[in-house]
């Protein structure tokens, strides 16, 4: 007989509810500025449903109606400097934690101040995409965006945010403040993994980060029982050692009890902490019929959830407590409509050429077309007038390092004159510098500043993000191999790489990411990628990529400099190799945009970069081709360097670009798409280009040789530049 | 089964032609159409296409060779199978070429009228019958004026490639005439041999065969010569006011192959050309035109000239001028004729006798006109005056034939008006 031994989670799981007792103890003028907040989010959301009833919301318009309690509830008590972030449905919080920030208590009987009327007005121009909202009109109804408000952004990737939500948690608590973070998220998201990944990350961390889980019992029209076991979503917490809590989100004022058991946790430095509110959302996904008209659920269910109305519940219970009339109440509600629909008139005109009552957009509302691209990336002015160097014009004193150690003594440098600075990766904290010694002697040195991941790369690029997004710290990120950016894709492009522009371009993004290039490693398949061609159709990002260690720590100095995310590409064949770099300055950046032109010659111009400039540079020798040879340095579109890269083409008219990686996932597509359009008239022969083969490399030696390009690939490539020249 | 391909006769009458360049390698598979080779005649750079499909087994010749016609110069067949064939196949080729082939001079066939392109002849365009021509090279064809349609592509799959160009502008710069010019060919600059004294410069096979053709013209062709001084003030009058209204620059040059195509309608027995069976009597008149380029003369032949217009002529000799200049005549556009005519006029040659063209019968040297004095009605006075001199092949054309021709000539072109009507 075996002996069984109980265990039990390390953290508490509880549910919470009020009595009569607790709505008696409750300080009235929360319950009034609860109320006053309930009834303007209700409002906006039914005048939003008005306007998009009319076809005048763009998109999709998600309504909260019938979930306020949960956000009112755990947003009223929050400190403007706590933050928040939401999911695609997102108006109700984000309406909160702005109400909230420009008036912390409201009086319902003069509910809608100036500065109230302002931020109802600016949030429905936003989600009808108007120059005047929030993010200028880029992010609608699906990413509402306020920084000084502590509203991080909503999200429409379900659980997108919750990374973010945990790096933003991180910088509150390394800058030494009590602040929280609170990131919410419906029943759907409760089981995707950018969500569990960050429960695990947070928890691990003590990162204090409250997930909030808003279980509306709907993801669209799946049950939760359908598409989960466990179906009290809190218990998902326990599971990583968080203490988990599950409210009656119809109920603002257990819902703010909850909130007040959290933050005493969270806030005394103890990590994360679920909370799950029961709610229920009055109309259907999207839109103004509710969810029994398609079927998924019953007219009973609907009527029974809306007796339950958190706006009902806590006017009657203010009424039973004397605290208010049901006059007093119509009136509140009355002044959150006439507010509405002072916001209507504001952004909308009569249509004369629609029916009878039919209302348009003002025209003038409308953001300047000229503004689709605006705010991509950082105007660099953070950069302007910082030392460059160029190792061919370098006379200072110059020592001998090896690659790898470069990059440490890069760091090094950058983190002693910089206390932003902050590493996270997988092994980045041991193994004597990570996995290649890229970090070497760091951990030691800035305690708590190199950080070693879970197994995570969503959540802890996610989680730099935020960092970054937060802007009091600057993340470097490793990804141990490229391909692993499949994994994180979500946080890498949808979050980190599109949020400054889809946010309105104002709030930079500055990031770093290192990954290391292994083909010849011998790790196979899921391993050998070069990200550059991947990346480069992300115009958020920068891309940059030494050949040597002089230009790896300008680089690497000028990465660190740019407010936006840029990707550090190194190579493992670069690692051993030495190289000048100077004695004595190790704060030069290469200068921004600057390709190197590695040799010179007439008849040909190899365009390339990291590893393959020196494969290159000596097929050039063994094919005695007269040509220039670039190394690109700066590989994004926006960064390019297009003036070398024209001159030379205008010189020699032949192009050829080389890369290692293989066909699908290459660089010099976007690029020789590039040189035709734009100097088409100069080229003598097509763009030619010099890559791997179709499918990745794989674990034997021999096929993974034959699947990337090396000398032999580089030298036939020249030579069919040469069968270009013709024979005259 | 492999099959040997042999060098075709690309130019009537060739004996030889040179291999200048191969665009298959062996162990290459080919298709029908494709271009093999370029050939390079005595008046032109042809292309060689497959006529079968198959795998390249061997090459026989380098680029520079000179071979027979008719002799093998690849072998195609199956992948992997023997370029051995058997050395004499009896199987009976289009062309009476016999299996060990021979240098077949073809006599016969050489004045047939319009001359029917030979199948292994095609333009010099690219198979598909579009040139390829890359953006710059495009570019710089039209800021130096050329025409692309001139040049002949080297790049992959002909295309014309910047070099190409380049090479071409090279060549339309004037050259000295007589002075061994350097050329751009690195070939060529390659086999150059300086000395303190003397520098060499390999014949082209345009030098060869000009060489060749004018020793065989002069040492076989029984040449008799004519002379005749024309008064031209009517013509250069009757030149100028044309040109005060024409579209187009009518020259002298044009009014005498006018006046040429005249005289041969006044006197049509003297348009014949003598071969060694029959007299060939031709019903247009059809005049070569010699045109000097850096490579030596060429000779494009100008059809029908009796029913042309002035201005047609002179256009049509525009253009085959710069075609010549460019090196991108057709074959069949070098061939036939009758009679030739060479003016050195424009150099201030008052007068010179002229080798003929074979087969043609004649040809006319034209001087440059100017004023001489001479005796009208026992008075000196002043006239200008252009002589002319008619080199005619006796075998053809006797004496009295030649100078009936002549005196026609000298009508015409004195009566310009006659022309026009």
């Amino acid at each position: 007989m075996t002996e069984r031994i109980q265990l039990d989670p390390l953290e508490p799981w509880v549910e919470v509810k009020t009595t009569k007792e607790d709505w008696a103890n409750a300080d009235p003028k929360l319950l009034e500025t609860m109320l006053g907040q309930l009834h303007l989010i209700r409002a906006f959301e039914e005048a939003i449903l008005e306007i998009a009833g009319e076809g005048l919301v763009h998109g999709p318009a998600h309504s909260s109606v019938g979930q306020e309690g949960g956000a009112v509830g755990s947003i009223v008590g929050m400190r403007p400097s706590d933050a928040i972030n939401g999911s695609h449905r997102g108006h109700h919080q984000f309406l909160a934690k702005a109400i909230a920030f420009v008036a912390p208590e409201l009086d319902v009987t003069n509910l809608v101040t100036s500065s109230v009327q302002e931020v109802l007005q600016k949030t429905a121009a936003e989600i009808l995409g108007l120059a005047q909202g929030y993010c200028k009109g880029r992010g609608g109804s699906m990413h509402l965006q306020w920084h000084e408000a502590g509203a991080l952004g909503t999200n429409a990737i379900v659980g997108g945010g919750v990374p973010l939500g945990a790096g933003n948690a991180w910088a509150q608590k390394r800058a030494g403040t009590s602040d929280m973070t609170t990131t919410y998220f419906g029943d759907g998201a409760v089981n995707i993994g950018s969500v569990l990944e960050s429960m695990n990350l947070t928890a691990a961390w003590d990162v204090p980060l409250v997930f909030f889980i808003e279980n509306n019992l709907y993801a669209v029209s799946t049950t939760v029982a359908e598409a989960t076991k466990e179906e009290r979503l809190s218990g998902r917490g326990v599971g990583f050692g968080i203490p988990s809590w599950r409210v009656d989100g119809m109920d603002p004022l257990a819902v703010w009890h909850v909130m007040q058991e959290v933050e005493a946790h969270v806030r005394a430095g103890k990590g994360p902490a679920v909370v799950e509110a029961e709610v229920y959302r009055f109309f259907h996904q999207n839109g103004a019929f509710p969810g029994s008209a398609f079927g998924y659920r019953d007219k009973d269910e609907e009527e029974h959830w809306r007796s339950r109305d958190p706006l009902v519940r806590v006017a009657n219970e203010m009424i039973e407590l004397g605290l208010i009339t049901q006059e007093q109440v119509d009136a509140c509600r009355a002044q959150a409509v006439s507010a509405m629909e002072k916001v209507a008139g504001e952004l909308l005109e009569p249509d004369p050429d629609g029916k009878p009552g039919a209302r348009k957009i003002r025209a003038e509302l409308w953001p300047d077309v000229g503004f689709v691209d605006v705010g991509l990336r950082s105007d660099l002015s953070e950069i302007q007038g910082a030392k460059t160097l160029e190792q061919d014009s370098f006379t200072g004193d110059k020592t001998d390092i090896r690659f790898v150690d470069a990059i440490a003594k890069a760091m090094d440098r950058r983190m002693e004159q910089d206390d932003r600075i902050i590493i996270l990766g997988e092994d980045v904290h041991k193994l004597k510098g990570g996995t290649n010694g890229a970090t070497k002697g760091l951990p030691e040195k800035y305690e708590g500043r190199v950080l070693g991941t879970p197994i995570s790369e969503n959540a802890f690029a996610g989680l730099g993000g935020g960092m970054a997004m937060d802007g009091r710290f600057r993340p470097v990120v490793e990804f141990m191999y490229p391909d692993f950016l499949w994994v994180a894709a979500d946080q890498v492009f949808n979050q980190i790489g599109k949020a400054r522009h889809m946010f309105g371009g104002q709030n930079p993004v500055p990031l770093v990411l290192r990954t290391k290039i292994a083909m010849g490693s011998g790790y196979g398949s899921q391993h050998l990628m070069d990200p550059a061609g991947i990346f480069v159709t992300a115009p958020g990002w920068r891309i940059v990529a030494a050949s040597n260690p002089f230009d790896y720590i300008g680089l690497m100095n000028a990465a660190l400099a740019i407010d936006d995310p840029v990707l550090m590409i190194e190579h493992v064949d670069l690692y051993t190799q030495r190289g000048d770099i100077p004695a004595e300055d190790l704060d030069y950046q290469i200068e921004f945009g600057k390709a190197r032109v590695v040799r010179e010659g007439k008849d040909a111009t190899v365009i390339s970069y990291l590893n393959m400039v020196n494969i290159a540079k000596e097929a050039l020798d063994q094919t005695g081709l007269d040509a220039d040879l670039i190394d690109l340095r700066w590989l994004d579109r926006a960064s390019i360097d297009w003036n070398t890269i024209e001159a030379s083409i205008k010189k020699t008219n032949s192009v050829v670009i080389v890369e290692q990686g293989v066909q699908g996932t290459s660089y010099g597509g976007w690029l020789s798409d590039e040189i035709q359009r734009r100097f088409f008239d100069y080229l003598d022969q097509p763009v030619q280009r010099v890559h791997g083969r179709e499918a990745s490399p794989s674990i034997s030696k021999v096929l993974e040789r034959a699947s990337i390009a090396g000398l032999e690939e580089v030298v036939a490539g020249l030579e069919k530049i040469k069968e270009g020249f013709g024979r005259n | 089964m492999a099959t040997q391909i042999k060098l075709p006769e690309v130019a009537a009458g060739a004996t030889h032609a040179v291999i200048s360049s191969w665009l298959v390698n062996v162990g290459d598979t080919i298709v029908v159409g494709q271009q093999l080779a370029e050939i390079e005649t005595d008046k032109a750079v042809v292309e060689l296409l497959a006529e079968e499909a198959g795998t390249v087994l061997q090459l026989i010749g380098k680029p520079g060779d000179e071979m027979e016609v008719g002799s093998t110069i690849a072998v195609v067949g199956a992948p992997g199978e023997s370029a051995d064939v058997p050395a004499a196949e009896p199987e009976a080729p289009a062309a009476e070429a016999p299996a060990a082939p021979v240098a077949a001079p073809i006599a016969t066939p050489v004045a047939t009228p319009p001359a029917a392109p030979v199948a292994e002849a095609p333009s010099p365009a690219a198979p598909s019958g579009r040139q390829s021509v890359s953006p710059i090279a495009r570019k710089l064809a039209k800021d130096s004026n050329l025409d692309l349609s001139q040049i002949t592509g080297t790049g992959p799959g002909g295309r014309i490639v910047k070099r190409d160009v380049l090479a071409a502008a090279a060549a339309v710069i004037p050259a000295a005439p007589a002075a061994p010019v350097p050329t751009s060919s690195s070939k060529e600059l390659a086999s150059q041999e300086y000395s303190s004294t003397y520098s060499t410069v390999p014949h082209t096979s345009m030098r060869k065969a000009i060489a060749r053709r004018l020793t065989e013209s002069k040492s076989t062709v029984p040449h008799f010569y004519l002379n005749a001084d024309c008064q031209v003030d009517e013509l250069l009058a009757l030149r100028k006011k044309i040109n005060e209204s024409s579209p187009v620059k009518i020259s002298v040059n044009d009014m005498v192959v006018r006046a040429v195509a005249a005289a041969f309608m006044d006197v049509p027995e003297a348009n014949v050309v003598w071969t060694p069976d029959a007299m060939i009597k031709y019903e247009s008149v059809d005049v070569s035109i010699a045109v000097s380029t850096d490579g030596g003369l060429l000779t494009p032949v100008l059809r029908g000239v009796e029913k042309r217009s002035l201005s047609n002529i002179a256009t049509t000799i525009v253009d085959l001028a710069e075609r010549s200049r460019a090196g991108k005549l057709r074959q069949e556009e070098l061939e036939g004729g009758s009679f030739a005519i060479t003016n050195l006029g424009m150099f201030g040659t008052t007068s010179f006798a002229a080798i003929i063209n074979p087969p043609q019968s004649g040809i006319l040297a034209v001087g440059a006109a100017s004023q001489r004095p001479i005796v009208v009605d026992g008075e000196l006075t002043i006239a200008n005056v252009m002589s002319v001199t008619l080199s005619a092949d006796h075998r053809a054309v006797d004496g009295a034939l030649a100078a009936k021709w002549l005196a026609a000539f000298k009508v015409r072109i004195e009566n310009p008006l006659t022309m026009l009507i």
